[in-house]
């Protein structure tokens, strides 16, 4: 049974590629261009997809006799997962095979991934090139999220992109050479197609098994965000977007590529779970580098800190089986610094691709693509991409690596938060607010709160496409405006909109009542996740005050947040309408538009019901790498480092116990933040109490500051963009007058002995040749007299041939 | 041994004869069915191609299911009290013998030459011919040379003048029959002078005989040495008016010229094919008894035979430049190609020979002589396919603007483009350019020479000129593509439509031949098979 959970999750993710192949041929070879057929393919492989997806998740459910939401929430004194551990500790430290009763480890199985193998692509010596799976419980709700915010975004677009569907589309934004708009035919299809291999580069993102192959799918969302993007290739901005995308995520994917080097280098594979290369079964990355417990096994060697790889621990349960004279013989070591440098590899590769700091400027001009790209794969999906390798890897990072997770997330989170206040494109307030959230992902999973991080992945998710689709049905209904400035009060003419907006405006400000109604907090899904991460960063600080910005900027960024998201909303639907025309030309969007925006926004507001305790949190949690709950404390190698140590660290990290106990003040704290945003942004857009121009001007030096983004397109393109021109520059230059000049000379020279050799070789060669040529042909020519067409003569040669050969006889024969 | 018991020796030998000799019965069941139909006025009812497909095709499957059984026909077995040997030389060629016999009827029921009325009277001729040269192939007697060669030839000429009312074919047939009677008159003179001298008329037994004779006291100082290797000469002037070796070709542009194109391929290949193999028997059974006695004749035969081919490659090939007729144009190039395919031969009797006189091993010798015949085997397998494809593709553009001038076919290759890629395959295979098959049959004829170079300087240059008449022929031959390919077709030409089917035929004859360069499995295959076959009449 649990092998078809990996078929279910395989067909799931086989079946867009497969609808992308029929839309991109089809859609290319139909006659009319207003046909909806292959959308309706994209939208029923992708639905299809989210199907199966469920189906794999019920199976698993069964197998595992739904452990996951059996077990104890940590709302007790002592942390069920935490007893969980401390038992299969002591188990593995005696014998586990045998100690261990059987169905305690039927219990627990929904903790344990399903691995394997689905197609060996090569094999070189040591090295396996493979699609591999590595199902957990992370995989599955990552398969569920993707596939139904996708299926909904596809049913959204049907009717976003329907201007499409024509012959001849005229494109008032991109001009010709003649200024005239541009005339061409419609994409519809071509759109679907592009969506339909998004899907399924993505899942096959999530399916991955070997960071290779997350390496392969890495690139493959990469080249569909950057077709997306590039959707309008006619106009110049699209274009140049979608090439600063691609090119911003290609620096991220270097450190990638470093960190996969390292990797390959010391693990001598690339697999996550347990890899068979022949009869034999080797242990994967995750079972290498940590041990049972969670801990990296660390030894002083020749003054330097060497990590040691369990070579020939496959897992937990044959940990007390096998770590004899394998152990010895085949024990693998990494040095400490080159583990954190592949750690702050892959790391760079999920900053490119979760547009964390530095590499954050190519999401806001993302948005040149059209809504239903932006809400599902620079939103919901791709960029949290980064967030989830972060995730699935974070047995890899040691605690430094970690460290600097939490300060790009806590600088992203803060400067992104602070651009979208002074941000007046929807689409770009919606962005910004996007970085900021993934910074709030990234934070959580550095400050060791890895469920809430993903957690909050998952949430961000709903709420944030809900938000992308409102504002596309916004843009649609005002005829492709999106400054905000023009806009308001909207409310009254698309109510449906309107309202799911606010949900996620509510959703992602964390607004929530302080009290509880049948035991339940009234609280939407953002309130949920952001507590648990502010929780954590604020247990982080209790155990490293010196990193008190960690939990300080969150917070203030909570209430920041709530501020641009209410003003964002207020600014939309409320108010008077600031443009007539527009206002007068609004609609609501038709129902196969709407329905997507309702169907998301009761899962944005109702997909973390029961929060801490409830089913999705404990889903997320049973993939929780080992180790996690407990924390640890820190230790400063340079001053006391202890050889044979599992703990090696500048921090320490929180225990889950820890962080409970701090939870309720954390949420006071981050709910009051985001009141005050709330009250503020009311205040200031609605009651008007002081008009945000004049605030403006009295600040115009920060205003101009925040609009100019920090400036950090400034800063690089007078640091890498302009340099780089001139170099080039200087480069052609060199290119042109010296290389060239040299080729010129050579191309010059051998054209001059070329002519003179070509005298030779008409003069003499030819002449020879045809001499030849003249010759042999004479000679046939006069054969031909010598068939005469004489039947008398032919009996004569005979008779001739005959006597010749009689004559050489006589005069060859040997005697 | 009492007169009942010779009776019934006789019979067991007869019977037992009979069982080997399966294909050249069916095809005279199948003669006689059509002569019969004829007379009855059957031929109405049914297509005479029908039936003659029908027993082509049967003879060609008793031969199939022989060939498949190759490895079990071991040592030679002599049928019909030794006038005929049935080995694996034999299968072999039977069955290419009647595979062409299959392809060259489809090629006569597609372009429709013979016509209804002339059909029995046309298939008797051809099956006539094809069951004279399996009688050559397994001829182990001088009668049955003599009698196998005049029932391949006198069919033919009758095919040649088959287009009654043509002057042009009358003449050439009567040309043929005449050249041809000379021709049969001195190997006759040749197979009585041999007969006579050794009083016996069964190779083998001549062979042995003779080597009594060159191994006895006056050796080959003796006069009946001498007079025995000129009757052999005149013998082989009978098989080299066969293969038109220069100087007896005369008669083969005027016949092809004169023939239709069809009967032209069938005699260009199959009649070469037979005498081949009749020759290569010949020069084995008499050559190879005692190669130390004997090698200054084989020596000396040798290089004639060299010779020979190396002036017929040229002739042929120079020859070729001026002709402005297709048919004639292929007739020199099959001149030209005997010359090539006799150089095996010659390079054969040089590499025996250099095994008497220890340049090679006797093993090495044996091996490499195995190459060489196997080399021609390949080559006329080859020859099969290109020759064929030539002359079929001039049959049905023929068909379509009833010319044969190359001048006519300017700018076909707009009307009927992938006739004229076959045409290019097939003519580049004669050429033996790479990767066609024709170029593995040179590849291995030239190995071979090289080889035999080793024996005697000669061969080397026998190899450079035929290195040199490659480079000759590739003009003509391109001659005819240039206008095929490059001259744009005149305003007002006809138009050359050709249906699916007759681009299939043409296909399948042009696909082989890349098959088998391209192939090198079946390269392989053939190859080594040929050897194997070969390796039989080289067992001492």
């Amino acid at each position: 049974m649990l092998d078809w959970i990996w078929i279910l999750l395989t067909a799931a993710w086989l079946l867009p590629l497969l609808g992308f192949a029929v839309e991109v041929f089809g859609g290319y070879w139909q006659q009319s261009r207003r046909d909806r057929t292959p959308a309706l393919i994209a939208v029923a492989c992708i639905g299809a997809g989210f199907v199966l997806s469920v189906a794999a998740f019920i199976i698993w459910g069964s197998e595992t006799h739904w452990g996951v939401f059996a077990a104890e929430p940590e709302h007790g004194d002592v942390p069920a997962q935490q007893a969980v551990e401390d038992t299969t500790r002591e188990a593995a430290a005696e014998d586990a095979s045998e100690l261990q009763p059987a169905d305690a480890g039927q219990q627990h199985s929904y903790r344990k991934a399903i691995s394997g193998t689905i197609y060996t692509l090569a094999r070189f010596g040591d090295l396996k090139l493979s699609i591999d799976y590595y199902v957990d419980s992370l995989t599955l709700v990552m398969f569920m999220m993707v596939t139904l915010i996708a299926t909904c975004i596809h049913i959204f677009a049907l009717g976003y992109m329907s201007d499409e569907l024509t012959d001849e589309y005229v494109d008032h934004q991109a001009h010709t050479a003649g200024g005239d708009h541009v005339h061409r035919p419609g994409r519809y299809y071509l759109f679907f197609s592009y969506m339909s291999l998004f899907c399924f580069s993505m899942l096959g993102l999530v399916l991955a098994g070997n960071i290779f192959q997350v390496f392969i799918f890495w690139e493959l969302v990469g080249i569909c965000s950057y077709l997306l993007i590039g959707f309008y290739v006619e106009r110049h901005s699209a274009s140049t977007a979608a090439n600063k995308a691609f090119i911003m995520n290609r620096v991220g994917d270097f450190g990638f590529l470093i960190g996969l080097m390292v990797i390959w280098t010391y693990f001598g594979t690339f697999s996550l779970g347990p890899e068979t290369i022949g009869d034999e079964t080797r242990p994967g990355i995750f079972a290498m580098v940590r041990n049972a417990e969670g801990g990296l096994d660390i030894r002083n060697e020749s003054g330097s800190p060497v990590v040691h790889l369990n070579g020939s621990v496959a897992e937990a349960d044959d940990a007390g089986a096998a770590d004899g004279e394998a152990a010895v013989t085949a024990e693998r070591t990494i040095p400490y610094w080159l583990l954190v440098v592949a750690g702050l590899g892959v790391f760079a590769g999920c900053i490119g691709k979760s547009a964390q700091f530095p590499l954050q400027t190519w999401l806001p001009d993302a948005m040149e693509g059209p809504t239903p790209v932006s809400a599902l794969v620079h939103s919901a999906t791709m960029v949290a991409a980064g967030v989830y390798l972060a995730g699935r890897f974070y047995p890899v990072f040691t605690p430094d690596v970690l460290l600097v997770m939490s300060y790009v997330g806590c600088i992203t989170l803060f400067l992104a938060a602070t651009i979208a206040v002074v941000a007046t494109d929807i689409k770009r307030v919606l962005a910004y607010s996007t970085i900021s959230q993934l910074g709030y992902m990234m934070l959580g999973i550095g400050v060791a709160g890895w469920a809430a991080g993903l957690f909050h992945l998952i949430t961000h998710a709903f709420f944030k496409s809900l938000m992308f689709l409102c504002s596309g049905s916004v843009i649609i209904g005002c005829h492709h405006e999106q400054e905000m400035p023009r806009m308001g009060g909207l409310r009254r003419k698309m109510p449906i909109t309107a309202y799911t907006m606010l949900v996620g405006v509510i959703a992602i400000s964390g607004l929530a009542i302080p009290f509880t109604i049948l035991g339940m907090k009234l609280a939407f899904s953002g309130y949920h996740s952001k507590d648990a991460i502010v929780a954590t960063a604020l247990a982080f600080n209790y155990k490293n005050p010196v990193h008190f910005l960690l939990f300080l900027v969150p917070l203030v960024t909570a209430g920041i947040t709530a501020f641009y998201m209410f003003r964002l909303w207020f600014y939309t639907f409320c108010g008077e309408p600031r443009d007539r025309h527009i206002y007068d030309h609004a609609h609501e969007s038709p129902r196969v538009m709407t329905l997507p925006l309702i169907v998301l926004a009761v899962f944005a507001a109702g997909v973390a019901v029961g929060g801490e305790g409830g089913p999705l949190y404990r889903m997320l949690l049973a993939s929780e790498p080992a180790g996690v709950d407990v924390g640890s404390e820190a230790i400063d190698p340079t001053v006391a480092f202890i050889p044979e140590d599992v703990g090696y660290a500048l921090v320490g990290q929180p225990a889950r116990a820890e962080i409970h106990s701090v939870h309720a003040q954390a949420g006071a704290f981050a709910l009051i933040a985001a009141a005050a945003g709330a009250v503020l942004a009311f205040l200031l857009y609605v009651v008007r109490v002081v008009d945000p121009g004049e605030i403006k001007r009295q600040v115009g030096g920060l205003y101009r500051f925040l609009i100019e983004k920090w400036h950090f397109d400034t800063l690089y393109d007078v640091a890498f963009v302009r340099p780089v021109h001139r170099v080039a520059a200087a480069l052609a230059w060199f290119d042109r007058v010296v290389i060239d000049g040299i080729l010129h000379w050579f191309a010059n020279t051998s054209v001059r002995i070329a002519s003179w050799d070509r005298k030779v070789d008409e003069g003499l060669v030819d002449g020879l040749v045809n001499l030849v040529g003249n010759v042999t042909f004479r000679v046939g020519r006069s054969l031909r007299a010598v068939q005469t067409g004489q039947l008398r003569q032919y009996i004569m040669f005979i008779a001739l041939g005959v006597l010749s050969l009689f004559v050489l006889q006589f005069i060859f024969f040997p005697r | 041994m009492s007169f009942s018991e010779l009776i019934q020796s006789l019979l067991d030998d007869t019977t037992r004869s009979l069982a080997h000799f399966g294909p050249e019965l069916w095809l005279c069941g199948t003669i006689l069915a059509l002569l019969l139909m004829r007379l009855f006025g059957w031929d109405r009812l049914v297509p005479p191609y029908i039936v003659a497909t029908a027993g082509t095709l049967v003879g060609f499957g008793i031969t199939y299911f022989d060939f498949l059984n190759l490895e079990a026909a071991g040592e030679a077995e002599h049928l019909f009290t030794g006038l005929l040997v049935y080995d694996r030389f034999t299968i072999f060629f039977r069955l290419f013998l009647t595979l062409f016999l299959v392809f060259v009827i489809a090629l006569t029921v597609l372009t429709g030459i013979p016509d209804r009325e002339d059909g029995p009277d046309f298939y008797t001729l051809l099956l006539g011919s094809v069951v004279g040269m399996m009688l050559m192939v397994s001829a182990n007697h001088l009668l049955i040379l003599f009698l196998g060669v005049e029932m391949a030839s006198v069919p033919s000429y009758a095919m040649v003048g088959f287009l009654k009312g043509r002057r042009l074919s009358s003449e050439a047939a009567l040309k043929f029959v005449v050249y041809g009677a000379g021709a049969a008159g001195v190997m006759l003179y040749g197979v009585s002078l041999l007969s006579g001298l050794l009083g016996t008329a069964n190779l083998p037994e001549m062979a042995a005989r003779l080597n009594l004779v060159v191994t006895g006291e006056a050796g080959m100082a003796d006069a009946t040495v001498r007079t025995i290797v000129l009757s052999l000469m005149l013998v082989f002037v009978g098989l080299a008016f066969k293969l038109s070796l220069v100087p007896f070709h005369f008669w083969c542009p005027d016949a092809f010229h004169g023939a239709s194109a069809e009967v032209a391929g069938f005699l260009s290949v199959a009649s070469k094919a037979a005498a081949f193999a009749l020759l290569v028997r010949l020069a084995i059974a008499f050559l190879g008894q005692d190669p130390v006695a004997w090698a200054g004749v084989n020596l000396s035969l040798g290089i004639a035979v060299g010779v020979v081919a190396a002036v017929t490659a040229t002739f042929g090939n120079l020859a070729a430049y001026a002709q402005s007729n297709m048919k004639r144009l292929l007739a020199y190039s099959t001149i030209a190609h005997a010359g090539y395919m006799l150089m095996a031969v010659a390079a054969m009797m040089i590499i025996r020979h250099g095994g008497a006189m220890a340049v090679f091993s006797e093993a090495e010798a044996r091996s490499e002589a195995q190459r060489a015949i196997g080399g021609l085997l390949f080559y006329l397998w080859v020859y099969l396919f290109m020759n064929l494809g030539a002359f079929a593709i001039v049959a049905m553009i023929r068909n379509r603007i009833f010319s044969e001038e190359i001048d006519d076919y300017a700018g076909l290759v707009n009307q009927c483009p992938w006739l004229c890629v076959c045409m290019l395959l097939c003519l580049f295979s004669l050429v033996g350019m790479p990767p066609l098959g024709g170029f593995f049959g040179k590849w291995y004829i030239f190995a071979s020479l090289f080889q035999a170079g080793k024996v005697h300087w000669s061969m080397w240059a026998v190899l450079g000129i035929a290195g040199l008449n490659t480079v000759f022929s590739l003009f003509y031959y391109v001659r005819v593509l240039k206008a095929m390919f490059i001259a744009p077709r005149p305003e007002g030409a006809r138009r050359a439509d050709i249906p699916w089917i007759e681009g299939a035929y043409a296909g399948i004859l042009s696909l082989s031949v890349l098959a088998l360069g391209c192939a090198p499995l079946l390269v392989n295959s053939v190859s080594r098979k040929a050897r194997e076959v070969a390796g039989v009449l080289l067992i001492p």
